[in-house]
């Protein structure tokens, strides 16, 4: 008989880190264009707030993926979208990393073009984060990654 | 300034793509090749092979490692080393059968 895995399994860290900085990061681009044209401390402060929380979240999710990669590979029927899902984290992980760092050197250098660059850097950060959960999705949807997938007969639920 | 402006995400991209690894896929057979990088944890390599493809191999519970015929253990691969690799393709997965180190 068939025995239901235990759900902490180390893959499903991945899927449940992912969300949170996905959501903050979009939000905080969201916030810093909007700074861009309305004064105000709450869309930059809270731009900013969102943009360290998010940073922080990414690279907990590259780290959770970085672990997944190595039980859910060896399952996967074309492991190269795995790949591109991992380029592309790390790409958009840098680019708010970086968009972050130049924010910290802005409130230094209140240089104009330093806040445009922020911007800049989180618009193609955010189109890489929507790419890159594309991919994440498309392995799970489509090949199963990390997912447990039940007995014809259901008998492990038994 | 604005020289800058212009030059740092010029930098920027370079970095980020320079940072990508990219791999390829290939047909079922036999190549050689050198170990371009081990990750120990996941039992996983990187071969360059001899044509300059790169293929990512996940050890599996089947696949032999071997030195002049001995069976050896995983932790004896290097970077560097010269290999043979026995590949069965699944899908676009790579499925390493044998892996012979030349040295």
């Amino acid at each position: 008989m068939d025995q239901l895995p235990d759900f902490w399994r180390t893959e499903v860290f991945h899927p449940l880190s992912v969300h949170l900085p996905i959501a903050l990061l979009l939000v905080a681009t969201f916030f810093k264009i909007v700074s861009l044209w309305k004064s105000g401390e709450t869309w930059n402060k809270g731009g900013s707030i969102l943009l360290f929380i998010g940073v922080v979240g990414a690279w907990i999710s590259v780290y959770t993926g970085n672990l997944a990669d190595g039980i859910v590979s060896r399952n996967l029927c074309d492991p190269t979208v795995l790949k591109d899902h991992e380029n592309s984290s790390l790409i958009m992980a840098w680019l708010f990393t970086i968009a972050f760092l130049l924010e910290a050197a802005y409130s230094f250098l209140r240089r104009g073009w330093l806040n445009h660059l922020v911007v800049a850097l989180m618009i193609a950060g955010s189109g890489f984060l929507v790419y890159t959960g594309h991919l994440g999705a498309t392995l799970v949807y489509q090949q199963a990654a990390g997912v447990y997938v039940p007995s014809d007969d259901c008998e492990e639920f038994e | 300034m604005k020289r800058i402006a212009k030059i740092i995400p010029a930098f920027l991209m370079l970095f980020l793509f320079a940072a990508c690894e990219s791999t390829d896929v290939v047909e079922s057979g036999t190549y050689s090749g050198t170990v371009d990088e081990v990750e120990a944890d996941k039992t996983e390599i990187y071969v360059k092979t001899d044509d300059g493809k790169t293929l990512e191999l996940y050890f599996t519970d089947e696949t032999s490692l071997t030195i002049a015929g001995e069976e050896v253990d995983f932790s004896m691969l290097e970077e560097g080393m010269s290999v043979e690799v026995e590949i069965e393709k699944v899908g676009k997965r790579l499925d390493p059968i044998s892996v012979k180190i030349i040295e």
